[in-house]
């Protein structure tokens, strides 16, 4: 079994010889100053003199709460196909730290119980699944029925799976499936109503109502995660949004639409984020819309930022914030990649595709289309979530369920095909134990999770539960990182991640106070970045990386950037790290150098971990199996923050 | 179906005449059935149908059985066993004794956790890489004075998520600092600084203001909880408990292909 080292602060003293990070070291020489300095800034910020109880008035956020806003259950098709037996209930139940019986039989529980959840089934053909495996008559008349109803019973679930996946894709589901209006659909979403109802328990676990609008056109993935911030009541009156015509359409535009009726029909407030931009083959972030060959015009942009405050940058179908083609100059972009093709494999990827898949170019595009329409399409804050369609929200690298059921541990689950066609193959072992979302929410309720939501402050984790601040502003000072309450200085001096910043002062740039926590059982940290995108002079995006604070006594070089690793304790046999390298907590307050009041930007934290066992050594030492070369063993496990936007 | 069953299970090895019985309850049944798709009563007429083709679907069923159309068929097999399985999540509503002894044989469940309020002096791995044992003496030896003028925070260095924590459970500490810490913590006196205590981030002194113990709170102010979980027991025992009693009435043979038979004996 795996060792996790906790280490002695003795042990850490020996180890790391010089103090951990540059910008620390230069706060701590003001250490004597501290009072004053500190004295100064409150008097600026709380000119009288502020209560006794320093949390009266307080009502910001304290901590994060950390969750998943996409785990399918039984009750998406593909996931009952692929052996999922658990439903909405057990994976709430899960969630908040149940032990429960995976559908694969084994033991599964949580390391620590999340704090909000929603279920987000696919809207199309909900309840699908049990319609069709309780063998019903009029699906099992049509070939295509009869066919995936005896795969499955021969157990052959999973190519049933990718067939039904498939078939969807290009618009051809058997007559007899389920559409709103129907008793079998009104049955399943009732059904997941009553469990989030069930399950939500205000000040403890948050479950929302959900569902996930799966638009696949040509199998590329344009997929959103729809949220209700409101209760059954409301979610009751109107039933989700398929995409299949003519109930439902595949084009986001109508999604907006049938957004906005909602809301005034039933009073509700929803918000939507799409996912896996990576398998859209260029369709996720547009200049030219898919769906009309036009450019992205006023009203697709002022849509698309009022619906989609937030998008999911990470998760088991790999990470998208960036890709190395798009971001050659980053040492970390290479992570946890899927650009062969789109979802099904059927078309594969070209390089041209990438700039309108990923996060960062799309936040810098959407800074020149802002120029250009006044509306910013593609101003979204970031999380992170599974995706996991087994029910089981469980994505540490030591405690992966896998995509589906059919993946959950076993020993030859990395070497599979996950997805196969003529043109690529996608193996078991590249998908990817990743993440969550963190939330700045000032409590645990549905409301408090949805406002943070909507305002951004949120960012997104690929599985460890690091705490990460990010305020900017135009008057923090060196000394702000050793303030005793870096929040109150943050919220007092600036504006939190997912905030704007306009209006600069003469002669003055943007400061950031920026703070990151380990997950307390979770690995240190190597640094903390800034990647700045912005739009120069001549109309062209541009992006940079700063390191801001690094581990280890490093040294950040004139350029912004401390270019050496912080190396490794991994043992891949074993399983195991120690935390003798990288540094538990960082804080530092970081200016931009290179700040041009004329030009739009934006600005977002990317921390790094140190290299951990990746979910491949894990399995590989539990189940005593060799992994082929190429599989990769560790990992650096990440946090990206949503951005804080610089307007002139 | 209920009927149907039962005449199913009842009759296994009966050689009684075949009779079937429309009684008074299904009639109703049917009635109902049909008032919620049509949203009005069947007119007399209307009822006579849905009794003539009740018994149709009966005749035709055991018939289809007594031929044998059942036994090979997977659909049938699914259905029946769904149907089965439905038929013992259909629990009725519990009465309020059920769930005081549900509350009370399960208190683990619905005990409202213990909360502590405490504030801390943190000291930084990460800022004392080299000093923070002899600091931490240092900072123990200051508390132990118990010199109340003492500015306690000024002691040792800012924690991200601050220093004062207010009402908060084991739970929320293990999230925050780690189980080890957590368990350190609750396990401490208040009314005095203690410590330190190790986390992953570095070393605390710990001053608990506040204890409040959890109890068993009383029903109304879990039911909701603790009606969630008595019917999920209840679903996963009734379950449970039928088809034990049905498989009693079987003998099962599981034939294995010899093939896999003797590759499993060699497998290991």
């Amino acid at each position: 079994m795996m060792i996790r080292l906790s280490i002695s602060a003795a042990a850490l003293a020996g180890v790391c010889a010089a103090s951990l990070f540059a910008t620390t070291v230069a706060a701590e020489d003001l250490t004597t100053d501290i009072g004053t300095l500190d004295k100064e800034t409150a008097d600026k910020v709380f000119p009288s003199k502020p209560p006794y109880s320093p949390y009266a008035g307080r009502n910001f956020p304290t901590r994060p709460y950390f969750g998943d806003t996409h785990t399918h259950t039984s009750y998406s098709m593909d996931a009952g196909a692929f052996g999922a037996r658990l439903g909405p209930k057990d994976a709430y139940r899960f969630a908040k730290g149940e032990e429960v019986i995976a559908s694969s039989g084994q033991r599964a529980k949580l390391s620590r119980p999340l704090d909000f959840m929603v279920v987000a089934d696919h809207s199309d053909g909900m309840g699908f699944f049990p319609q069709l495996i309780g063998g019903d008559a009029g699906l099992l008349a049509t070939p295509q029925g009869r066919r995936w109803y005896d795969e499955i019973n021969s157990g052959k679930g999973a190519q049933a799976a990718i067939d039904i996946v498939t078939s969807f894709g290009k618009g051809q589901m058997p007559k007899g499936f389920p559409t709103p209006g129907t008793p079998a659909y009104r049955s399943a979403w009732r059904e997941t109503i009553k469990a989030a109802e069930e399950a939500n328990e205000p000040g403890r676990f948050t479950a929302f109502i959900g569902y996930e609008w799966t638009s696949n056109a040509g199998g590329n993935n344009l997929h959103r995660n729809i949220i209700w911030r409101d209760n059954g009541a409301k979610a009751n009156l109107i039933e989700p949004f398929t995409t299949l015509p003519p109930l439902g359409s595949p084009n986001p535009r109508d999604l907006w639409k049938w957004m906005a009726m909602v809301e005034e029909k039933t009073g509700a407030e929803i918000l939507a984020l799409a996912h896996n931009g990576n398998l859209s083959n260029g369709r996720m972030f547009p200049i030219i819309e898919s769906f009309n060959g036009k450019r992205i015009d006023r009203e697709y942009a002022e849509n698309r930022t009022r619906w989609e405050p937030l998008y999911e940058a990470t998760q088991i179908k790999g990470d998208g914030e960036t890709h190395p083609f798009l971001s050659p100059n980053d040492e970390f972009a290479n992570y946890e990649r899927w650009d062969k093709g789109n979802l099904d494999l059927t078309e594969v990827k070209k390089p041209e595709m990438l700039e309108f898949e990923y996060v960062r170019s799309a936040l810098k595009n959407g800074l020149k289309m802002e120029a250009e329409l006044g509306v910013n399409p593609y101003k979204f804050g970031l999380v992170g979530s599974t995706d996991a369609h087994t029910g089981l929200t469980a994505v540490e690298e030591d405690n992966f369920f896998g995509k589906t059921s059919s993946s959950e541990p076993s020993a030859d689950r990395a070497m599979h095909p996950f997805v196969k066609t003529d043109k690529a193959v996608i193996m078991g072992w590249e998908t990817t134990a990743s993440g969550y979302a963190a939330v700045w929410a000032t409590e645990n309720t549905r409301e408090a999770i949805f406002d943070a939501m909507k305002r951004r402050e949120t960012y997104a984790t690929t599985g460890p539960r690091m705490a990460v601040r990010f305020f900017g502003g135009w008057d923090f000072e060196t000394a702000d990182a050793n303030n005793r309450m870096p929040a109150r200085v943050g919220y007092a001096k600036g504006v939190p991640m997912g905030g704007d910043l306009n209006n600069a002062p003469n002669g003055k740039s943007p400061s950031f106070l920026i703070a990151a926590l380990k997950d307390p059982i979770g690995a240190n940290l190597d640094r903390i970045q800034v990647i700045k995108g912005w739009v120069g002079k001549d109309g062209q995006t541009q992006e940079r990386i700063y390191d801001v604070a690094v581990s280890g006594g490093r040294k950040i070089d004139a350029d912004g950037r401390s270019r050496t690793s912080v190396g490794s304790t991994v043992d891949v046999a074993s399983a195991t790290w120690t935390n003798t390298i990288g540094s538990g907590e960082m804080i530092t307050v970081w200016k931009d150098p290179d700040f041009d009041p004329a030009l739009r930007a934006f600005y977002y934290v990317r921390v790094i971990e140190i290299p951990t066992p990746r979910w491949t050594a894990y399995d590989a030492k539990y189940f005593g199996v060799k992994m082929p070369a190429e599989v990769r063993m560790t990992t650096t496990e990440r946090a990206y923050t949503s951005p804080i936007w610089y307007t002139p | 179906m209920l009927f149907a069953f039962y005449g199913f299970v009842g009759k296994r090895n009966a050689e009684a005449p075949e009779k079937i019985v429309v009684s008074a309850s299904r009639i109703t049944n049917l009635g109902d059935g049909f008032a919620r798709t049509w949203r009005r009563p069947p007119s007399e007429q209307e009822l006579q149908g849905l009794i003539e083709d009740y018994i149709r679907d009966e005749v035709f069923y055991r018939e289809g059985r007594a031929a044998g159309l059942d036994r090979d068929d997977v659909i049938i097999r699914r259905r029946v066993r769904q149907k089965m399985e439905f038929l013992a999540e259909d629990l009725p509503e519990p009465s309020d004794e059920q769930l005081k002894a549900y509350l009370v044989s399960n208190p683990e469940r619905f005990r409202s956790d213990d909360q502590i309020t405490f504030r801390q002096v943190f000291l930084s791995a990460t800022r004392r890489p080299n000093t923070i044992e002899s600091d931490s003496k240092r900072v123990a030896s200051v508390l132990s004075s118990g010199d109340a003028a003492i500015d306690t925070a000024a002691l040792g260095d800012p924690f991200l998520l601050g220093d004062e924590f207010h009402n908060v459970s084991a739970t929320k500490v293990t999230n925050q600092f780690g189980e080890s810490f957590a368990k350190g913590v609750f396990a401490m006196d208040k009314g005095r600084w203690q410590g330190p205590v190790s986390s992953g981030f570095g070393q605390h002194f710990v001053f608990i203001s506040e204890r409040v113990s959890g109890g068993l709170p009383p029903l109304d102010d879990v039911r909701p909880a603790v009606r969630r979980e008595w019917a999920n027991t209840r679903r996963l025992e009734a379950e449970q408990k039928l088809y034990a009693s049905l498989r009693e009435r079987y003998e099962i043979v599981v034939e294995a292909p010899p093939s896999k038979a003797a590759s499993a004996e060699n497998g290991r």
